[in-house]
C-alpha cells in the first residue's frame, strides 16, 4: 500500500510545490548567480501568524521589510593565449580575457602595459581590440579597435566575458627568439580600490557601488616572442675556357652562383635575387637556374628571367635555415 | 556558536488558559489582537581592540555575501491569551539561511509543504538521488509558541546571508 501511496503523495507534492514555487522560482532564475545576487535586487521579508483565540482560529501578517542588493564591483582577467604569440614584421596577437564578476552591468577600463621587468624587449602596442564577433581570433576590419583615450569593455552583464586582443610591434633592436611580456589591466569604470570602498549612488539601481575584493581592479601577462630572420647573399664564380682550363679568355664561360641564405626562426617575404651582366661579358640563354631547376629566360610561370639586362629570380617568402641558389652563365666576348 | 532561531519571550507572565465563550468569540472579530512587526538589521563584524565583535547597523548598503538578521516582533494587544503561534517566514529568494542553526527550529526547504528539522530533511541532488538538506536549500522557517498571554510580546529572528 505505502508502496503505490508514497510515489503518488510524491508526485502530488511536486505538482504542488511547482504552482506554489513558481513566484519564488522566477526571482530564483535572476538570483542563480555565481557573482552573488544581481545588483538592484529587493531582499523583501514578510512574516506571518497563525494563531487560536478559544477555539477561533485566526491569522496575522508583518509588515514588508525590503533591503534592496547594492552593486558589487569585481573583475577578473585572464590570458587565453598558452603559448607566446609570434611577432614578426607582423604584429603579435596576445589573447586575453576580461570577465564582469560583480553582481552588476559594469564596463571596465583597459590598459597594455608592454613594460615589465624581465622582459628581453619592450614590445610597442599597436591597437587595442574587442573580439566583436565573439570568435576569439583576431579578424582585422571586423574586430573593433579601440581608440586611444577610450581603451575600456562595453557594458558587461554581471559574469559576461569579452576577449580582447593586445597587437603588440617589435621595437628596433629586437632580436630574434628574444621574449617578452604585455600586462593588461581591467579596471572598473565606476572606481576601484580597496575591498568595502563604496561609491554612494552609483550602483546600479541607484543603489551604492562596492568594490569587491578584486578591487574592482585585475591584470594578466601574456607573452610574446620575436621571430625574425635575416639574409645573407654570396656570390661566387666557376671560369671555364674553350681549352677546358679556367682562364678567363675570350669565349670562355664564367657561371656565377648566387647562394641567399636566410637565417633565423622567421621568414623573409618578398625575396629576389638581381643581378646585372657585367660589361664585355654576354649572358647564355637558358642558362639561368634556380637550386639547379632550369628556369626559362622570358617573363612566363617560372620564377625567373634572364636576359641581355640581367637577371631576377623570385623567391618569394623563405623560411630561416633555408639556401637557395641562383646560377647563371656568362661568355667573356 | 551563533543561534540562527532565537525565540525570547519578553514577558515573563505564564500563558493563561482563556475560557472560550461566545461573547469572548464575538469580542474576537474586532480587529487582530496580535502584532506583527517585522525589521532587518545587516550584521556588520567590525574589530575593536583587536577581537572582532559583530555589530547589527541598519542596511544601507548590502552586498552579496553580507550576514543579514530579521526580527519580526509580536504582542498581544487582546484581553485573552492566545494559543499555537506559530509564525512562518518564507526566505527571500536572494537570502540563504546562515549555516549554524539551532536545533528545535522547524524548516521547511520545499516551499513550505514539509517541516522538519534541518538535519532531517532530504532534498533532490543534482544527480537527481536525494541528498541531506542544507541552510540554502531551507525556503521557510517557522517558530511556534504554546501561548501568549494578554500583554505579553517577544521576538523570533533568523540570520540570512545574502546569496
Amino acid at each position: 500500500m505505502n508502496t503505490y501511496l508514497s510515489p503518488l503523495s510524491r508526485a502530488a507534492g511536486i505538482a504542488g510545490c511547482s504552482l506554489f514555487v513558481l513566484s519564488l522560482t522566477a526571482p530564483l532564475a535572476g538570483t542563480a548567480h555565481a557573482t552573488g545576487v544581481l545588483a538592484g535586487t529587493l531582499i523583501e521579508n514578510t512574516a506571518t501568524a497563525t494563531y487560536q483565540t478559544g477555539t477561533t482560529t485566526s491569522s496575522v501578517t508583518s509588515n514588508k521589510v525590503t533591503v534592496k542588493v547594492d552593486e558589487l564591483l569585481d573583475v577578473a582577467v585572464s590570458t587565453l593565449s598558452t603559448a607566446p604569440a609570434t611577432a614578426t614584421s607582423e604584429p603579435a596577437v596576445l589573447i586575453y580575457s576580461v570577465t564582469n564578476s560583480g553582481n552588476g552591468p559594469e564596463a571596465f577600463n583597459l590598459a597594455a602595459d608592454p613594460k615589465i621587468s624581465g622582459n628581453g624587449f619592450d614590445g610597442t602596442i599597436k591597437s587595442v581590440v574587442l573580439d566583436s564577433n565573439g570568435n576569439g581570433v583576431y579578424d582585422p576590419g571586423v574586430d573593433t579597435v579601440l581608440t586611444s583615450g577610450a581603451l575600456a569593455t562595453p557594458v558587461l552583464s554581471p559574469d559576461k566575458s569579452v576577449k580582447v586582443f593586445v597587437l603588440v610591434n617589435l621595437p628596433v633592436g629586437a632580436t630574434d627568439a628574444q621574449t617578452s611580456q604585455v600586462r593588461l589591466t581591467a579596471t572598473a569604470q565606476t572606481g576601484n580600490g580597496t575591498p568595502g570602498t563604496s561609491f554612494a549612488g552609483k550602483g546600479e539601481g541607484g543603489g551604492d557601488a562596492v568594490v569587491g575584493l578584486t578591487t574592482a581592479s585585475a591584470n594578466s601577462l601574456a607573452a610574446l616572442i620575436a621571430s625574425l630572420a635575416n639574409i645573407s647573399l654570396t656570390k661566387s664564380a666557376t671560369i671555364l675556357d674553350p681549352f677546358g682550363t679556367a682562364k678567363p679568355v675570350p669565349g670562355a664561360v664564367v657561371t656565377y652562383s648566387l647562394a641567399a641564405k636566410v637565417a633565423g626562426s622567421g621568414s623573409l617575404d618578398g625575396l629576389h635575387v638581381t643581378d646585372t651582366i657585367p660589361d664585355g661579358t654576354t649572358y647564355v640563354p637558358g642558362s639561368l637556374k634556380l637550386d639547379s631547376a632550369v628556369l626559362t629566360d622570358g617573363a612566363d610561370g617560372d620564377a625567373g628571367v634572364g636576359g641581355t639586362s640581367g637577371i631576377d629570380v623570385t623567391l618569394g617568402k623563405i623560411a630561416g635555415g633555408t639556401t637557395k641558389t641562383v646560377t647563371f652563365s656568362v661568355k667573356i666576348n | 556558536m551563533k543561534l540562527s532561531f532565537v525565540v525570547k519571550s519578553l514577558a515573563g507572565a505564564a500563558a493563561m488558559v482563556a475560557m472560550a465563550g461566545p461573547a469572548l468569540a464575538a469580542a474576537q472579530s474586532a480587529p487582530s489582537p496580535i502584532t506583527l512587526k517585522g525589521d532587518v538589521k545587516l550584521e556588520k563584524t567590525v574589530t575593536e581592540n583587536g577581537a572582532s565583535k559583530v555589530q547589527l547597523v541598519e542596511p544601507k548598503v548590502v552586498i552579496p555575501g553580507d550576514h543579514l538578521l530579521f526580527t519580526t516582533r509580536y504582542h498581544n494587544d487582546g484581553a485573552q491569551a492566545v494559543t499555537n503561534f506559530v509564525v512562518t517566514n518564507p526566505l527571500p529568494s536572494a537570502v540563504a539561511l546562515s549555516s549554524d542553526s539551532a536545533p528545535g527550529t522547524e524548516v521547511s526547504v520545499d516551499g513550505g509543504k514539509t517541516w522538519g528539522q534541518l538535519g532531517t530533511l532530504k532534498v533532490a541532488g543534482t544527480d537527481g538521488a536525494p541528498r541531506a538538506a542544507t541552510a540554502s536549500d531551507v525556503t521557510h522557517v517557522r517558530w511556534t509558541i504554546p501561548s501568549i498571554a494578554p500583554g505579553a510580546s517577544g521576538e523570533v529572528q533568523y540570520h540570512g546571508i545574502v546569496r
